[in-house]
């Protein structure tokens, strides 16, 4: 169960992960987030992002144009 | 595949009406495919790309640029993702820097040049930052560490002293100034004011002072003299000295007490006169010697010559007065300390002195009282018994002499411990271990003058033919000739007690049972010196007592925390880096009030209130110190 819902739907990339990256700091460390993008590079992008912040992604789901990602922060 | 051979009847496509025209159909679906793909690549998907081979130049052009535009527009892409993630990355870097986390470090591999400079620059700054830091951290602990000293300077420097602010608060008082003045630093400091300890008559001129300082500290005399009053109303004679602290509008006065300065000047005088009185008396004293030995000498030849028997007694007469000239001779070369000493034996002062009371007590007749106030255990000291008899009779007649209606006669011995604060008041007595021989009587006393002058040679107040004035003399200077000293306190109409104070240069541990520095308590000792804090333990533990370390104050109240209610006393080092021995007896006096502490210094101090010993002493004094110490009852 996920702490925290962010529905990124609609923008296009990089914006999901430049709003994530200036949102984030406010949650608590440890807290577990559900991102939702739909834009075609969503997956590469919140991928990288997680990769270069040390974040850890626990799970990737696919439902048609939407991927959900559940990140620990 | 279209054939570009083929001549539209209809005029072109533009221009076709016909719906179901192959040709035309076969256009369409290319148009279509060329719009899913711009409409993806509009999307940001550059994946799919149009693979298709045309004979229509124009459409094939078509082709070309749309898969040229996604080539494009990928690169752009990427370029915005990497650019995205860079800033996502190095935002992360100085969101940690901003809140402190100094450990993060910017990536500087990226595959974009500005993106790379900006990780770069961010770990420049971060180095820069770190730099500063540790300069302020290394800075912040000299000024701490300036601190300390300036404050164990200012508490240890023997001298009462005040800071104190513009609006004439007291900020900081020491030791000295609690002592001089009697009220506590928690009553002065932040709460009184300077003008409350002076009095009245001095406070206009000095207020003075301290305003005119702070417009030019030369408008105001850096020294001068004026009179505090402690809490018990008594006035003192001070000097002061007072001095602007550089950059502030707070002075710093050092008040030294000029009473006890007198008293000092006075002893040393008193020292200096009797010392020359000494001198003059012992070669008056040797070249009348000579000349009584001679004529004592030729008095002996002249009695056994001479046959007329008026001759005879007047030679016998003359031999007598030269006797009692040579024992006058002989107590004037004793307070010159010119007599050499003779045989010395190591008496037992206890039991001398229960003998003593009663062979005196004939002496100084049934209407006065002898009494002895002795210690519980025995005390040796070596001396020549005689002189000790000579001292004690002559103040046992002097006593008895100003009692002729009858009184007291106390006789007192006591072993003690004088210290460095014993020393400040009396410069001519060292530190360390004496035995006190204490005569009291209920006398007549006497008055300053008289005090001042009873150890001088032919000085006496009895009547004429009663006494030689020899007496006190003798007394002063066989004391001195063993090192020690005497003082006199007396009152008129009360009485006097003459007060003898005998170095024991070394303590004679000899005579002390090994058994007695024994012990089993818990001990706590604090050194930062790893030798000397080894040393102590193990010498404390080879005589059976429990002992814990600690190397620095923190660790020692660590330590105390866990293990307060058996530890017995703590031995804490003066000068430890970080908290001082001073500091950490406070903390552990707040822990526990009761606690017993010996504080430990490489050279004499003295603190109100504070038993301390010098390292440097032998490990049978600092057992024998601890042992005291212990058997006191709380």
């Amino acid at each position: 169960m996920a702490d925290r819902l962010i529905d990124y739907r609609g923008l296009k990339c990089p914006y999901p992960i430049l709003k994530l990256s200036a949102t984030y700091p406010n949650f608590k460390e440890g807290e577990i987030v559900e991102v939702l993008g739909d834009c075609p590079t969503f997956e590469k992008d919140i991928k990288a992002w997680c990769s270069k912040l040390g974040k850890t992604i626990l799970n990737l789901e696919k439902h048609g144009n939407t991927i959900k990602v559940t990140i620990r922060i | 595949m279209i054939d570009n051979q083929y001549h539209c009847p209809e005029g072109g496509f533009l221009e076709c009406k016909n719906f179901f025209c192959e040709h035309g159909q076969r256009l369409s679906e290319i148009l279509h495919l060329c719009s899913d793909i711009i409409e993806k690549i509009g999307k940001g998907d550059t994946s799919p790309k149009i693979d298709l081979k045309v004979e229509r130049y124009a459409v094939q052009r078509l082709i070309d640029s749309i898969n040229k535009l996604r080539e494009e527009i990928e690169s752009l892409i990427d370029l915005n993702h990497g650019l995205a993630i860079g800033i996502c990355e190095h935002f992360e870097v100085l969101r940690k820097l901003q809140k402190g986390n100094f450990s993060v470090k910017a990536s500087e591999d990226s595959p974009i040049e500005i993106v790379r400079m900006l990780g770069a620059l961010i770990n420049k700054q971060r180095d820069r930052f770190i730099e500063y830091i540790d300069r302020i951290k290394t800075q912040h602990k000299d000024i701490l560490e300036l601190y300390e000293q300036q404050n164990m300077i200012l508490s240890s420097v023997g001298v009462a002293i005040i800071v104190v602010e513009e609006d004439m608060t007291i900020e900081f008082a020491n030791d000295e100034f609690e002592m001089l003045t009697g009220y506590s630093k928690r009553e002065i400091e932040g709460k009184m004011k300077w003008t409350e300890f002076f009095t009245e008559e001095m406070l206009d001129k000095m207020i003075e002072y301290h305003k005119l300082r702070r417009i030019s500290p030369s408008l105001a005399p850096r020294q001068y003299s004026s009179k505090i009053k402690d809490r018990s109303g008594q006035i003192k004679e001070v000097l002061m000295n007072v001095a602007m602290i550089p950059y502030t509008k707070k002075s710093i006065a050092s008040i030294i007490d000029m009473t006890e300065r007198k008293k000092i000047e006075e002893q040393l005088i008193h020292s200096q006169k009797m010392e020359s009185l000494g001198v003059l008396s012992g070669k008056i004293a040797h070249e009348f010697n000579n000349v009584l030995t001679s004529i004592l000498g030729f008095a002996t030849l002249l009695e056994s010559k001479a046959e007329d028997e008026t001759l005879k007694g007047y030679t016998v007469r003359i031999i007598e007065s030269c006797q009692r000239a040579k024992s006058f001779v002989k107590n004037l070369l004793t307070f010159s300390r010119k007599e050499e000493i003779g045989e010395i034996k190591r008496l037992n002062l206890k039991e001398y002195l229960a003998n003593f009371q009663g062979f005196i007590e004939p002496l100084v007749g049934s209407d006065i009282k002898v009494m002895l106030k002795l210690p519980e255990k025995e005390i040796f000291y070596k001396i020549e018994p005689t002189h000790l008899e000579v001292i004690l009779m002559n103040l046992i007649t002097n006593a008895r002499d100003a009692m002729p209606d009858g009184g007291e006669i106390t006789l007192s011995l006591k072993e003690i411990s004088l210290d460095t604060e014993y020393h400040f008041t009396h410069p001519l007595i060292k530190p360390g271990l004496y035995v006190m021989l204490c005569v009291t009587d209920t006398g007549k006393g006497m008055d300053e003058e008289t005090k001042s002058r009873i150890f001088e040679p032919f000085f006496t107040t009895k009547p004429k033919g009663k006494g030689t004035g020899l007496g006190l003399s003798t007394v002063f200077g066989l004391i001195k000739q063993y090192g020690g000293h005497i003082h006199v306190y007396s009152e008129v109409g009360k009485g006097t007690t003459f007060k003898i104070y005998l170095p024991q240069t070394e303590k004679d541990f000899s005579s002390i049972d090994r058994e007695s520095l024994k012990g089993k308590e818990v001990l706590l000792v604090v050194d930062d010196e790893t030798n000397t804090r080894q040393y102590i333990a193990s010498l404390l533990r080879d005589y059976g007592y429990e002992v814990y370390e600690a190397t620095n104050g923190n660790e020692a109240l660590e330590i105390y925390e866990k293990i307060k209610d058996r530890v017995s006393l703590c031995l804490v080092d003066l000068v430890m880096p970080g908290m001082t021995g001073l500091e950490l007896m406070k903390k552990l006096r707040q822990i526990s009030p009761s606690i017993k502490t010996i504080l430990m210094s490489g050279y004499p101090v003295q603190f109100k209130d504070i038993v301390s010993i010098e390292k440097t002493l032998s490990g049978d004094e600092i057992l024998y110190k601890l042992r005291e110490i212990l058997n006191e009852k709380e």
